[in-house]
């Protein structure tokens, strides 16, 4: 598999450089297409589709689900969109029962009551009429776009076939459930214990789930419920449904959401989030009673407690099944969110994080027909709360501009979740033996050992008092050996130390371990800096950190240990003591040192902290590079730091840096205070020209000594979506042989077949019940065949049956889909 | 949409009663005031102790609050795959934590009772405090500075409106009391009844017509994007971005605002001592100031006064049609946040300005109308 692979990401940079040499004046750019973006506040997304159709704003980044604005979009020619599908909804049953504890009925205690809902909803209408058509079906806790969706097609398409809309199913069961508990239908309505059986659907008023929160309440009080409609915002609901005490009864079912901001790749975890009383300490999740296999199977999926991806499809398989039998939560629908954008804009927008979440958007948006230029781009918020790289906002509204100015080692794939290099060159990572993890790109060398022994040089803690790292030597008198699951070793690029940052300074050693150390020390008491919000995030980093050593400065290439791993080795070389734990990325943004320093200095001080919490804490504001009063903070601090030829950690960043380096620095960054006034200094292809918190307005402009040629990312302008049509016979004879052949198309061309990771078939009866399935074979770039032997088509009912065929691409995580039906006889 | 209040009753006592022992002027007044201090005072904590309970549910948003944060912490640890791999009871245990660590900054860890008292203390004696969830636009977590932020624009969008209405209407009202029955006048009337709809209903209509029809004004915010580097250009900027809203307030204020003056001063036009002057042929301008105008004055004053402070709250909804960085818009963001400090601030600081416009009236009162004395006991009509 992995040569294949290999073979394909190949391919793919292949594409990348057929694709960068047509552009003639792509070569001629470097960084960011645009020359300015000016983000700015507009709350009411009518009125910025109205500015829009006036030319005002280009860009609404923002995912919006309205059915009315979509129609609008649609019906503008001058206006498109970007989809994403990171929200998903669903119904959530307390599970607490037969009896709460005023002798209430809970009928959805009964998990065969709760696996007919599945029956008694429509998904289709849901989809359709209550979400206007921005949704898709959804059955299970795993997001249909997302790849483990594609990986198990088959049994999950089977699944959908089986829990499909049938509600004389679904009211049967209910009923022999319902007549078992003791109740009885009077006049048309459930009574138990003299008393007719009300449902309590606490229901969310805040967008369409008030719609599918009244129809599954209609349904209910169709087969004989009689139900309250309790409708409460996120922030009243919360309370009840999650924190509140499921044997009180206050809700029977409740119509919840989620979200996810990029498209994760490994969502087995979800069956123990979402279903087990392990799964989140919360009194909901705590009265869950799945069976006892189900919570293993569960466990062992959010243990990652297989060795080969056979055995993760195996414990996967009864998921998907245990958790339909189950149903403690019934899932409705994907949502699909759309941002507009002007028709001539082209972006890279992330599959579940849309325009604003995506880490590609700096590097590819663009006039379709100019280059340079400058873009307005609208944010329901911005600058909501402070901007510091380490715990400043959170918001997505904030990231999207702080992204902007940022670059990092590796980026992510806005339609796989994988990781490409950016700033580095390439990557080794070495798996303990049993571990199921593979390659797809070439970047990675992937190699598993029976055994990984951590170095005895190598650091594994840090000393906040003389500001040293600890080696696994200086930690362990004796010569206990330190064993690790993964060694990755990651070679930075070459000129890494001749690139600039935006105040004219160039990286150095201090920028790439700048991040571990203040990992270590902002968690420790002894420390100045010491943040006792940072003790939690720690102890988690504790929990899997191995260790690291610095094997070369120049170039720059550095070894971790750790027991954390990914089932793609590509995220592994990025994260758990990967790239990212050496890249001057922070939490909430890019720090090069020297201009976290003054922070630092103010912090010590007691003049103002980075995280919130620390700032509510000792009263003081809380830290924000871009503007507002912790600014003068960060002028004077500078200022001493030039005087001090201030040194952080000078125990250990001493030998990378000198004071004279470190001046350098610091003026630099006072340089740029005094020209743009504020101190966010970074890397990437755009950086603050300047912030106007006031009028919420963000302006970024085109960093010309960014190198990178402009196009480097081009490939992620639009995902690659297979076009498929299935061709083949309309009439099949039982016991004979039928060929069907399947069209796959990438915009109009034939796709390559080195594109495709699998084409899997599904035969479906009269019925909707799955007969049979299998996979296609290749017979060239965009033609896929499969035969029906004579023995499948001896399975085939008579009477119409339909073949659906699901192509999956290894360039986006979206499968596609197309069908056929024909007469069997 | 900023009322103007007619007929606000009168806040000073009349005097009206029997001559009984005499007392000097100086401690009268100083007694009367006081009194009113005292009243104003009592007035005040009374009303922004009920404030602090409605912010609060009376205790109830603590449980919104706690779950919340039990919540965010909960989506936010799950999404990370280092915290997956711990044992179940040591992520609880990490969990509660950071919970804790969040309990404790917003002072959940203190019962609300208590807490409320300190809300109280906090807030009478000016100390606004650190909001909870909201920063301001610069970045600050003092509500002081979180609402003088927002206070600039509300200002300059309110104030300026208020006061051509305010003014335009005295003035148009009065000249409409001069043509009784003329066309402009029975047009007034007519056109009344508009005000029925609020200025963010007319905001939409100059929304669509002059910005996006005719594309002459901008749709909304209050400086174009990126705000122009000098001043002079900035202050044009700003006057462009405020042509629109001011024009929503005034259509929906200035024709029913201008029916009420004028009928109340068709009403003292008609009193006795007015058509006396009329017949000893004084001229209409001086009747206008001295027989029509003087006795109006402090029902004026007061909606004068009383209507400007009201601006302090802005306007909600038209800030939010119209893009306005103002308080309207800060306090509907507190109240979705659950941020009491500044819902409370919001209104610590009104029940303050409400208070002192009430007591100074008082005075000007006295000052301005010759019926009124202040706690007279033996005062004559």
């Amino acid at each position: 598999m992995s040569r294949k692979l290999r073979l394909l990401s190949v391919l793919v940079l292949g594409l990348f450089l057929v694709l960068a040499a047509s552009t003639a004046t792509a070569e001629q750019r470097t960084g960011a297409w645009l020359d300015e973006i000016i983000f700015s506040e507009d709350p009411v997304a009518e009125a910025v589709i109205t500015r829009m159709q006036a030319g005002e704003i280009d860009v609404f980044a923002s995912g919006r689900t309205e059915v009315e604005l979509f129609e609008l979009v649609l019906a503008d020619p001058n206006l498109d969109y970007e989809t994403s599908f990171g929200s998903y909804a669903e119904l959530t049953f307390n599970p607490h029962g037969p009896l709460f504890n005023d002798g209430r009925l809970n009928p959805f205690a009964v998990h065969e009551i709760r696996e007919a809902m599945n029956w008694l909803i429509d998904r289709e209408y849901i989809a359709q009429e209550l979400y206007g058509g921005l949704a898709i079906p959804k059955y299970f806790p795993i997001t249909g776009a997302f790849p483990d969706y594609a990986r198990y097609i088959d049994i999950a398409r089977a699944l959908e076939a089986k829990y499909s809309h049938d509600p004389r199913r679904a009211q049967t069961v209910i009923a022999e459930q319902m007549r078992e508990l003791g109740a009885e239908i009077r006049a048309g309505v459930w009574h138990y214990d003299g008393e007719p059986v009300e449902i309590i659907a606490l229901i969310r008023p805040e967008d369409e789930r008030r719609d599918v929160g009244d129809y599954v309440a209609d349904l209910l009080e169709g087969i004989g419920f009689k139900v309250r409609r309790d409708y409460r915002t996120g922030a009243e609901a919360s309370p009840i449904w999650l924190f509140g005490t499921p044997a009180e009864g206050l809700f029977h079912v409740y119509t919840g959401g989620w979200i996810t901001t990029v498209v994760s790749r490994d969502q087995a975890s979800n069956f123990y989030f979402f279903y087990t009383p392990g799964g989140w300490a919360t009194p909901l999740n705590m009265a869950m009673q799945p069976t006892d296999e189900f919570y293993e199977v569960a466990e062992r999926l959010n243990r990652r407690d297989f060795t080969t991806m056979e055995g993760r499809e195996e414990l996967f398989v009864q998921a998907l099944e245990l958790a339909m039998k189950d149903s403690q939560r019934v899932w409705t629908v994907d949502t699909i969110s759309f941002s507009p954008r002007l028709a001539n804009v082209s972006v890279g927008a992330d599959l579940a994080g849309a325009i604003a979440g995506s880490y590609m958007y700096p590097f590819t948006i663009r006039w379709a027909d100019e280059i340079g230029g400058s873009m307005n781009v609208a944010q329901p918020q911005i600058f909501v709360d402070p901007w510091n790289p380490l715990d400043g906002s959170n918001w997505i509204f904030d990231m999207m501009p702080i992204r902007g100015t940022a670059d990092w080692p590796t980026i992510y794939d806005p339609f796989t979740g994988l990781h490409w290099p950016q700033r580095l060159k390439h990557a080794e990572v070495t798996m303990k033996e049993g571990f199921p993890v593979s390659k797809t790109l070439d970047w990675v060398d992937l190699d598993f050992v029976e055994e990984i022994v951590v170095p005895r040089d190598a650091y594994i803690d840090w000393d906040p008092v003389d500001q040293v790292f600890i080696t696994i030597d200086e930690k362990y008198d004796n010569d206990e050996i330190i064993t690790a699951n993964k060694r990755v070793v990651i070679h930075f690029e070459e000129d890494l130390f001749d690139r600039k940052m935006h105040d004219g300074s160039t990286f150095d050693m201090a920028d790439l371990l700048m991040p571990m150390i203040l990992t270590f020390d902002r968690a420790n008491e002894k420390s100045v800096y010491f943040d006792e919000a940072q003790v939690p995030p720690f102890e988690t980093f504790k929990g899997h950190f191995r260790g690291f050593r610095i094997i070369s400065t120049d170039p720059v290439v550095i070894e971790g240990y750790t027991d954390g791993w990914y089932m793609d080795a590509e995220l592994g070389a990025a994260f758990f003591a990967g790239a990212w734990a050496f890249w001057p990325w922070y939490a909430q943004g890019p720090g090069p040192w020297h201009m976290l320093v003054p922070g630092l200095m103010a912090e010590a001080a007691g003049e103002s902290a980075f995280s919130s919490a620390k700032a509510d804490k000792e009263d003081v504001e809380w830290l924000n590079y871009a503007a507002g009063p912790t600014v003068e903070v960060l002028r004077r601090q500078t200022e001493r730091a030039i005087e001090e030829a201030f040194i952080p950690y000078e125990a250990t960043l001493g030998n990378y840096i000198s004071a004279e380096d470190a001046v350098a620095k610091y003026q630099n960054l006072m340089n740029w205070y005094n020209e743009k006034g504020h101190f966010w200094v970074s890397f990437g292809p755009y950086y603050l020209e300047r912030a106007f918190p006031v009028e919420k307005v963000v302006q970024l402009r085109r960093f010309e000594d960014y190198p990178d040629p402009a196009d480097k990312w081009e490939i992620f302008e639009e995902p690659a979506l297979a076009d498929v049509d299935v061709t083949g016979p309309r009439r099949v004879p039982r016991g004979t042989e039928a060929t069907f052949d399947v069209i796959v198309e990438l915009f109009g061309e034939p796709y390559p077949v080195e594109f495709i990771a699998n084409v899997v078939y599904l035969a479906f009866g009269p019925d909707g019940s799955l007969l049979f399935s299998g996979e296609a074979e290749a017979v060239e770039d965009g033609l896929w065949r499969f035969k029906l032997s004579a023995e499948d088509t001896e399975k085939l009912l008579v009477g119409v049956n339909k073949i659906e065929v699901a192509v999956t691409s290894v360039l986006t995580a979206i499968p596609s889909f197309d069908y056929i039906e024909f007469v069997a006889h | 949409m900023p009322e103007m209040q007619v007929d606000t009753s009168k806040t000073v006592e009349i005097s009206n009663k029997k001559p009984g022992k005499p007392q000097s002027n100086f401690s009268r007044v100083l007694k009367y005031f006081l009194l009113r201090i005292v009243a104003l005072i009592i007035t005040v904590i009374i009303g922004v102790y009920i404030a602090i309970l409605i912010a609060n549910m009376g205790g109830a948003v603590d449980d919104i609050r706690k779950a919340q944060i039990r919540e965010q912490i909960g989506m936010q640890m799950m999404g990370d795959p280092a915290f997956m791999e711990i044992p179940a009871e040591r992520r609880r245990e990490l969990m509660r934590e950071m919970e804790e660590i969040e309990f404790r900054r917003l002072g959940l860890d203190t019962p609300f009772p208590i807490r409320s008292f300190i809300y109280l203390r906090e807030a009478l004696t000016l100390n606004l405090g650190r909001a909870e969830r909201m920063t301001s636009d610069s970045g600050s977590r003092q509500v002081r500075l979180v609402i003088l932020e927002r206070l600039a624009p509300t200002m300059l969008l309110m104030v300026t409106s208020f006061l051509i209405l305010f003014f335009g209407a005295l003035f148009f009202a009065l000249f409409l009391s001069r043509r009784y029955g003329s066309f402009l006048d029975k047009a007034v009337i007519a056109l009344a009844p508009t005000s029925a709809a609020p200025a963010w209903f007319y905001g939409i209509f100059l929304i669509l017509i002059f910005a996006a029809v005719l594309r002459v004004l901008p749709f909304g915010r209050m400086v174009t994007a990126p705000p122009p580097p000098d001043t002079f250009s900035y202050a044009l900027s700003v006057l462009r971005h405020l042509i629109l809203p001011v024009a929503a307030i005034l259509s929906s204020a200035i024709f029913i605002v201008t029916y009420n003056w004028r009928t109340y001063f068709l009403i003292y036009s008609s009193d006795d001592y007015v058509e006396m002057a009329k017949a000893k042929g004084l001229t209409s301008g001086l009747i206008e100031r001295r027989y029509v105008l003087r006795p109006t004055l402090p029902a004026i004053v007061t909606s004068f006064a009383l209507s400007l402070i009201t601006q302090w709250m802005g306007n909600i909804t038209l800030e939010l049609i119209f893009n306005w960085p103002g308080i309207g818009r800060l306090v509907f963001q507190a109240i979705g946040l659950y941020d009491s400090p500044v819902i409370i601030g919001t209104v610590v600081v009104y029940a303050y300005l409400l208070a002192i416009t009430v007591f100074a009236l008082d005075i000007i009162y006295a000052i301005i109308d010759p019926r009124v004395k202040v706690g007279a006991e033996e005062a004559r009509r």
